[in-house]
């Protein structure tokens, strides 16, 4: 019964992994890519951010978007994540001056954010999937409206229910 | 070497013959004519006349300035329209030819050279045997009979060397790209290191120019080398599909194949080579096993056949076992099958995970690089510190309510590395359990039927007739005989299979041994001779030119690109471009001085180089007189091979004199336009 004789047990507290989509440089590089690729005026309301920073989180939610998209708005896609992650990378956005908010609710990329912007696009590599998306979806499809149709389906799907 | 004697343009306007004529001696030759007064026209006739206004960017008449195709202003305001214009050009190696070729030309093509054999513009007789040539066309540089590139590279006793392809063929150089080696042109000449060179997918063309100009032994211990490769290339081949006929060999005997690699190598020993068996869970090889069946069937050969009768209590008793034997291999196929599906299910999901892994690593990486980007911006967020209140954060957008701390991205990069490997390892390891079961499968159902064949014979003897044959017993006779002569043939293809991987093995070694006797570096000791002597002329020659932008130590000759290079700093360890670290008017100094070398290098040793050089307009980026006077001094030396400069000296005669004071060299003044009346 030798080996029941433990004395003491201590435990050391590692750093754990962490998925990229929490790392505020990687979210707020996000931003500014989706800012510039899929909006007009390089300004956005927050849903909008919320539904492509979705997208981007993985492949099943690239295509669905671009389903919808190339489907002419006709497939059943009405709902998309919201993540508080996305609101605190906002903020550091805006701290670092990368954002400003206009009109009290809408996101726009400042000058910094077109340099920063800039640097991420001179690496052809980098984040070259995301990039290939966003350029797909382009700034034409996803408007403002469109944003509120789908939110409205969004009301109406929560009432049924 | 290619000494040019002589120029000759003749242009046929609606106002009668216009033209112009120049000779040219050995040594420097100055062609000083002032801005647009044609400097450029004549020195791209040279050019054309030789069949290289490739170096001018285009091909034929197109290239050519106007007034030798369209209309040429004499005096000025005044216009003639150009119907019929020509370029006779006088060259000289051992023997004196003159080339004539046809700018405009309603009833000549461009591509159609004539070459006369004599002086046809310095010499007394205007009637000279002459041959039609082409340039350019397919063939021009290979027609034995029409081609004038051809021609030209015998006139100049050049053989010209074959070169790798960007297919991997070979080809050889063309003239057109050994020119701006020591033709400098003035658009584009003097923005680079051979600039002009005209593009025919070939790889390293400088360097093989290079190599070729200075007549350097790597030439063709280079060629030895890749000529080694793409025979080891084919022998990898021939080896891979040995291979596999191998295995397919093994497979159609139902054994696995032993001791042999897929890749290349030498083999000492082929008896460590065979096809191995399955027999009674033990493997065997297959000589061994053919062996053994060949016994027994002798053994069998020797019994009398027996009746169905006296076989009768044997029959029963074999009856038994075999059913025993049947259920026990259902049994095991049974539970074989659900395993199989199991196992292919979590490589599926393997699969899937490893999938996950993958996109979090391009992500991971991908933030790893805006993070320092960010540093770039700069943004405060990037170096973990908050942008508002300047206290160090977490790199995390987890609430800060939850205790954790994150790994650093790097770490978190190579734990998904890790993460990774082991996954593919995993995923390896799955598939040979998946291919080791598939296979025991496939026994398990081929004995089943045998089984069931053999029961069903049994059955049938046991209510035969007493009196006749055993059945049985033939067919069991036959099929080893069957079986004996299947194995024999494998092992017949085997062995012949054998003797070709002999071969290659032995092919194997001698390429391997003939790798090894190429020296390391390629170089002969006379070609380092040669390096170093054109650094050395290198930078003796930038000090003379008042070279500033590096110190002459950080400067070398390059062993790979044969360019000129720098260190960022004395000492470094890497070199750069010299391009990157001089001046405009730096740089300009490096081309003079790096043409010159080359030059001075080939005129001490025995090399291929033309002894020509032809400059147009060197003195570029308001380039101090003194220095061009530097210059042409050292252009002046050299007495025996011809140097053809075109130069407007400011439109100055107090800067044309300041830089040619006590030169010796031959002037020809372009006075106010190049394309005059002739008076016939």
């Amino acid at each position: 019964m030798e080996e029941f004789l433990i004395k003491k047990l201590s435990f050391t507290k590692r750093p754990i992994p962490l998925p990229a989509e929490y790392r505020p440089m990687y979210k707020i590089s996000m931003i500014v890519i989706i800012l510039k690729y899929c909006c007009r005026g390089k300004t956005s309301n927050l849903l909008k951010l919320h539904l492509f920073s979705w997208a981007l989180a993985s492949e099943k939610n690239m295509k669905e978007l671009r389903n919808y998209v190339t489907s002419n708005f006709k497939t059943d896609f009405s709902i998309w994540g919201i993540e508080p992650a996305l609101n605190r990378a906002l903020q550091l956005a805006v701290a670092e001056n990368i954002c400003e908010i206009v009109k009290g609710k809408n996101y726009k990329l400042t000058e910094k954010g077109d340099k920063f912007f800039e640097l991420i696009q001179a690496d052809h590599e980098l984040f070259d999937t995301e990039k290939s998306f966003l350029s797909f979806i382009g700034k034409r499809h996803i408007t403002e409206n469109r944003i509120t149709t789908m939110t409205k389906k969004w009301n109406l799907f929560y009432v049924e229910n | 070497m290619l000494k040019i004697r002589a120029i000759k343009l003749e242009v046929n306007t609606s106002s009668g013959l216009f033209g112009a004529e120049y000779e040219f001696t050995s040594g420097l030759n100055i062609i000083r004519g002032d801005n647009s007064t044609g400097k450029s026209s004549l020195f791209q006739s040279i050019l054309y006349g030789l069949g290289f206004e490739e170096l001018l960017g285009g091909k034929n008449e197109k290239t050519m300035q106007s007034v030798l195709k369209d209309q040429v202003e004499f005096p000025d305001g005044k216009f003639h329209h150009v119907n019929q214009s020509f370029v006779y050009l006088e060259i000289e190696n051992k023997e004196i030819v003159t080339v004539k070729r046809s700018i405009t030309s309603d009833s000549r093509k461009s591509q159609l050279v004539d070459v006369y054999n004599g002086a046809l513009l310095t010499g007394k007789s205007k009637k000279l045997p002459s041959r039609p040539m082409y340039i350019h066309d397919k063939g021009g540089a290979s027609d034995n009979t029409y081609g004038f590139h051809l021609f030209l590279a015998e006139f100049l006793n050049w053989n010209l060397p074959e070169v790798v392809t960007t297919k991997g063929e070979l080809s050889h150089l063309y003239l057109q790209q050994i020119a701006p080696a020591f033709i400098i042109e003035q658009k584009s000449g003097w923005s680079d290191f051979f600039a002009t060179l005209p593009y025919y997918a070939m790889r390293n063309t400088e360097s093989r120019v290079f190599e070729f100009l200075l007549k350097m032994d790597v030439f063709e211990n280079e060629k030895r080398k890749q000529t080694l490769s793409s025979n080891k290339q084919q022998l990898t081949n021939k080896w891979n599909s040995l291979f596999f006929s191998f295995k397919k060999l093994a497979e159609k005997s139902g054994g696995a194949l032993r001791g042999l690699e897929q890749n290349p190598s030498i083999i000492n020993s082929v008896s460590s080579i065979y096809i191995a068996l399955h027999k009674n869970d033990k493997e065997i090889t297959i000589t061994d096993f053919n062996e053994q069946q060949k016994a027994e069937f002798h053994q069998l050969e020797k019994q009398k056949t027996t009746t169905v009768g006296s076989n009768i209590s044997k029959n029963e008793v074999e009856l038994k076992m075999l059913t025993d034997k049947l259920s026990q291999l259902s049994l095991n196929y049974e539970m074989l099958a659900p395993e199989l599906n199991y196992d292919n299910e979590k490589l599926k999901q393997y699969k899937k995970q490893l999938d996950a892994v993958q996109e979090d690593l391009r992500k991971n990486k991908g933030a790893l690089k805006v993070k320092s980007l960010g540093s770039e911006l700069p943004a405060e967020t990037a170096s973990d510190s908050c942008p508002t209140c300047h206290q160090p954060i977490k790199d995390s957008l987890l609430p800060s309510e939850i205790k954790q701390s994150p790994m650093r991205i790097e770490d978190n990069v190579s734990f998904l590395e890790a993460q990774k490997k082991m996954i593919e390892v995993y995923i390896e390891g799955q598939l040979n359990i998946i291919k080791e079961k598939e296979k025991k499968l496939v026994i398990y159902q081929t004995q089943l039927s045998e089984t069931r064949q053999q029961i069903r014979d049994t059955k049938k003897e046991l209510v035969q007739d007493e009196r006749l044959p055993s059945v049985l017993e033939i067919e069991k006779r036959l099929n080893l005989q069957k079986k004996v002569e299947f194995y024999s043939r494998v092992i017949d293809e085997f062995a012949q299979l054998i003797e070709e991987l002999k071969l290659l093995s032995k092919e194997l070694d001698r390429i391997l041994s003939k790798e090894k006797e190429l020296p390391k570096d390629f170089f002969s000791s006379l070609d380092r001779n040669k390096l170093a002597m054109l650094q050395a002329n290198f930078i003796a020659l930038l000090r003379k030119f008042n070279y500033q932008s590096k110190p002459f130590e950080a400067i070398k000759i390059s062993s790979d690109s044969y360019l000129p290079v720098a260190q960022k700093m004395v000492g470094e360890r890497l070199f750069y471009n010299i391009k990157f670290d001089s001046s405009a008017s730096d740089f300009i100094r490096c081309l003079w001085a790096y043409y010159t070398a080359i030059f001075k290098t080939s005129v001490t040793h025995q090399t291929n180089h033309p002894m020509l050089l032809i400059f147009d307009e060197p003195k570029q980026q308001d380039m101090a007189i003194g220095n061009f006077k530097s210059f042409l001094t050292e252009l002046s030396q050299f007495q025996e091979q011809q140097v053809i400069v075109f130069a407007s000296f400011e439109n100055s005669d107090s800067s044309f004199a300041e830089a040619t004071q006590d030169l010796k060299y031959s002037l020809n003044r372009i006075n106010d336009k190049l394309i005059k009346p002739l008076k016939s």
